[in-house]
């Protein structure tokens, strides 16, 4: 049986039950300016990483750098 | 009203002066006084040190003013320009214009840079920079027709009253076959009346069939416009391609603008998705890092904030490309259709809302503790027809509604409305009022600064506690960041040569998020390079959004990927190739530092620009009230005991607040130490000999300006 993934800028990442999204972050490289993200299309900020689960099968986008102005 | 009656008074046919690697090289002034229409050749060292847009826009108001005009003397000048690179269509945010004048907020020279087909318009109809001085005597339309090349002067009455009725009448007026040809520069009857009035810059949306417009929201270049009776500035000119700007290097410029238009439409979907949600992304954003700015300034976030974002208005905009100018591959200029405003003139009516963008969710919704996504646009589709700034308005009446609750003002003073945060009804109210000169919102339209010496002088208000929240600086207000935990960010407001405007320097995240700055000399490099690189653009003509606000994907892996330094390197080819000089990454700074450091001078001349007038308000910095503190007292305690080493045990909250204050009120003026020393000025804030002299605007009168004040 395969373990299943979920999709990180259109790769794929093991997942596991209780997964946070700060989880992810801490196994990936390169993610210093990453402070928000896009979970299944939503928005979710630094602050909630901690608290954001991510289900299975999500499709999750790293936003590179918040510019702003 | 009867029908739109425009009476020619003045034609002046010319000679179009065709385009070349970007520039036109002529001005066009006219004087309004003495309906005086100057057509002249741009001095090829004013070219060469002034670049364009802002550069030209300042050069040629320095010399139409003197260091005592006001901002309604017939002298003050509004000047506008596109730079050499506005108006190449297909290039991601390539059709800018800059608008320039004395400010009535701040007595110095405001700048603002604004969407909209008119720069690009007016420079192919050949003139880089146009300058509007003097005073009409009547209502008076302006045509710059590069199609038939003549300038008009029309005598103008029973126009439309908002700027939202005007654009569209004077459209179809000058084009009814092609109205795309046509864009029209309007103000409103709120700019007459208030002193933060804007300019609305149109296009035609072939798309939609309809009058679109952006606006030059800040700093009252609007109430300039009013004051000297102008009621539109319309430019016109026909079909428009990657040629017309005449480039050094056609293949060149194809390349780039293909490369860069190519990585936003396949990246903007997966990052920001600004063609789907312009700036809305924002809202939540902020919100959830305690940045957006609610109830005055008071807190940086709100459950509330959750139905104002792009979540909801994601599904409020219209369908279709909104591009603000031809083929811009970011296309965040979204707007509303249908909408039906519940007060005012529009009761009742059927309306296209342009926007709302992040900056007025933030401050007409967010800041007035208006947590409806309906009444912003409804303020958002009045301040424009208005002719009002959105961040100003926010901004002023946020102030208004904590001086309320704070009973410093009561119903006597307001005509009895209660103006209590989130009272929508009382917002509307009082943007009706503003625009038409009426009651308390006669009051509230002399914007922040005045506010605070009126509500002291007459209603004995506490002018300290007002100094503290009224969240203004050089005069204009602030736009929508809430500052309290980027030391940067403070900066990027206090030190903007124009006030606080976040479009010199948003290192809010890079500073508070990222911690990308950790060090005084850190945020003082931040603070010297980005306003620097963010001037360029507005030399150039262009947006700054496609720089970075969609990135490479591999940006991440780039030593600074704070500057995004790919986009730079395509900046600086797009450069080359529009204009034929070979230029690198650093000459677009060291073109910027000169208008720069030219600005600041500027500010000198008109009896600003110094140390003390880079003063921010205590709100921006840290909590000005027990109610702020007690709201986030775990991170201001532990900053307390962990930061600057207090024990605290012993103190209540006035004294922690107090404590607070004075570390970061010192720490502020740190900064502006360690900045200025960056920057080559000296302590007081002024811009050394040494500096002027290697940047090459040690111009006579640059020398005599800094002498007069000290500089030997």
């Amino acid at each position: 049986m395969t373990r299943p993934v979920i999709q990180v800028d259109e790769k794929p990442v093991k997942w596991y039950q209780g997964m946070t999204i700060a989880d992810l972050l801490e196994q990936m490289k390169d993610v210093t300016f990453c402070s928000v993200v896009r979970l299944n299309g939503k928005l979710v900020s630094s602050p909630k990483f901690a608290e954001t689960l991510i289900p299975k099968d999500a499709v999750i986008q790293l936003l590179p750098l918040v510019a702003g102005g | 009203m009867g029908h739109m009656q425009l009476k020619e008074i003045k034609a002046a046919p010319y000679e179009r002066a065709e385009v070349n690697k970007g520039y036109t090289d002529q001005s066009l002034q006219i004087n309004l006084d003495k309906t005086d229409i100057h057509i002249s050749p741009i001095d090829t060292s004013v070219k060469e040190k002034f670049i364009g847009g802002k550069g030209y826009d300042l050069w040629y108001m320095w010399h139409a003013v003197t260091d005592s005009t006001k901002w309604d003397d017939p002298e003050n000048t509004i000047c506008i320009s596109a730079g050499p690179l506005g108006g190449t269509p297909g290039y991601p945010g390539g059709g800018k214009s800059i608008v320039t004048a004395i400010s009535p907020l701040t007595g110095a020279p405001i700048d603002s840079n604004v969407g909209g087909y008119f720069g690009p318009y007016k420079k192919f109809s050949g003139f880089d920079v146009i300058a509007l001085t003097g005073k009409a005597t009547q209502d008076t339309v302006i045509l710059i027709d590069g199609i038939e090349n003549k300038i008009k002067l029309f005598a103008a009455s029973d126009l439309p009253e908002t700027a939202y009725e005007m654009s569209d009448a004077l459209t179809r007026h000058f084009d009814a076959e092609k109205p795309v040809n046509v864009s029209v520069v309007t103000a409103g009857p709120g700019a007459e009346n208030t002193f933060f009035g804007c300019l609305n810059f149109s296009w035609f949306d072939a798309g939609r069939k309809r009058v679109r417009y952006k606006q030059a929201g800040r700093g009252g270049i609007g109430t300039v416009f009013a004051d000297k009776k102008i009621k539109a500035v319309v430019a016109r000119f026909g079909a428009i391609s990657m040629k017309t700007n005449n480039p050094a290097d056609l293949d060149a410029l194809k390349t780039v603008t293909k490369a860069h238009a190519k990585e936003i439409n396949a990246l903007d979907p997966k990052q920001n998705r600004m063609a789907l949600v312009g700036t809305t992304h924002l809202v939540p954003i902020m919100n959830d890092h305690d940045c957006l700015p609610t109830h005055n300034f008071k807190f940086g976030s709100h459950p509330g904030a959750a139905v104002i974002g792009e979540a909801v208005y994601e599904h409020i905009f219209d369908k279709g490309f909104d591009g603000c100018w031809r083929g811009c591959a970011v296309a965040c200029s979204h707007g509303v259709k249908d909408f039906t405003p519940f007060t005012g003139p529009f009761q009742g009516k059927k309306v296209f809302v342009d926007g709302p963008e992040y900056e007025t969710v933030a401050g007409c919704g967010a800041n007035l503790g208006i947590f409806d996504p309906h009444t912003i646009l409804e303020i958002n589709f009045y301040c424009d027809a208005y002719g009002m700034d959105t961040i100003s308005v926010g901004t002023a009446i946020g102030f208004v509604m904590e001086c309320f609750e704070n009973k410093l003002i009561t119903t006597n003073q307001t005509g009895g409305m209660d103006i209590s945060f989130g009272n929508r009804h009382s917002a509307l109210e009082l943007i009706h009022q503003m625009a038409g000169g009426e009651g308390f919102g006669t009051i509230v339209g002399k914007g922040v600064r005045q506010m605070k010496q009126i509500f002291a002088a007459e209603y004995q208000a506490d002018a300290a506690f007002m100094q503290d929240i009224g969240m203004e600086s050089k005069g204009l207000e602030f736009s929508e960041y809430m500052t309290k935990e980027s030391l940067a960010q403070q900066g990027g407001y206090g030190l903007a040569l124009k006030g606080p405007q976040h479009d010199e320097a948003w290192l809010i995240f890079l500073d508070m998020v990222h911690n990308f700055m950790p060090t005084f000399e850190n945020k003082a490099e931040a603070l010297h390079w980005f306003p620097m690189f963010r001037t360029w653009f507005g030399l150039c003509g262009l947006c700054k959004l496609p720089w970075n606000d969609i990135v490479p994907e591999d940006n991440k892996e780039t030593e600074e990927p704070a500057k995004v330094v790919k986009h730079i390197q395509w900046y600086a080819d797009f450069f080359s190739a529009i204009t034929g000089k070979k230029t690198s990454a650093d000459d677009l700074i060291t073109m910027s530092e000169a208008v720069y450091n030219f600005q600041r001078v500027f500010n000198l001349k008109m009896g600003y620009g110094t140390r003390d007038h880079d003063t921010i308000p205590y709100r921006a910095m840290g909590p000005v009230t027990a109610e702020e503190y007690e709201s986030r007292q775990e991170r201001y305690d532990k900053q307390l005991t962990e930061k600057y080493g207090m024990d605290i045990s012993g103190m209540d909250t006035n004294a922690k607040v107090a404590a607070l204050r004075r570390e970061r009120e010192s720490q502020y003026e740190q900064l502006k130490d360690a900045v200025y020393e960056r920057r080559g000025w000296n302590s007081n804030g002024i811009p050394t000999k040494e500096t002027v002299k290697r940047l090459g605007i040690d111009f006579p009168e640059v020398l005599e300006v800094l002498e007069q004040n000290g500089i030997k």
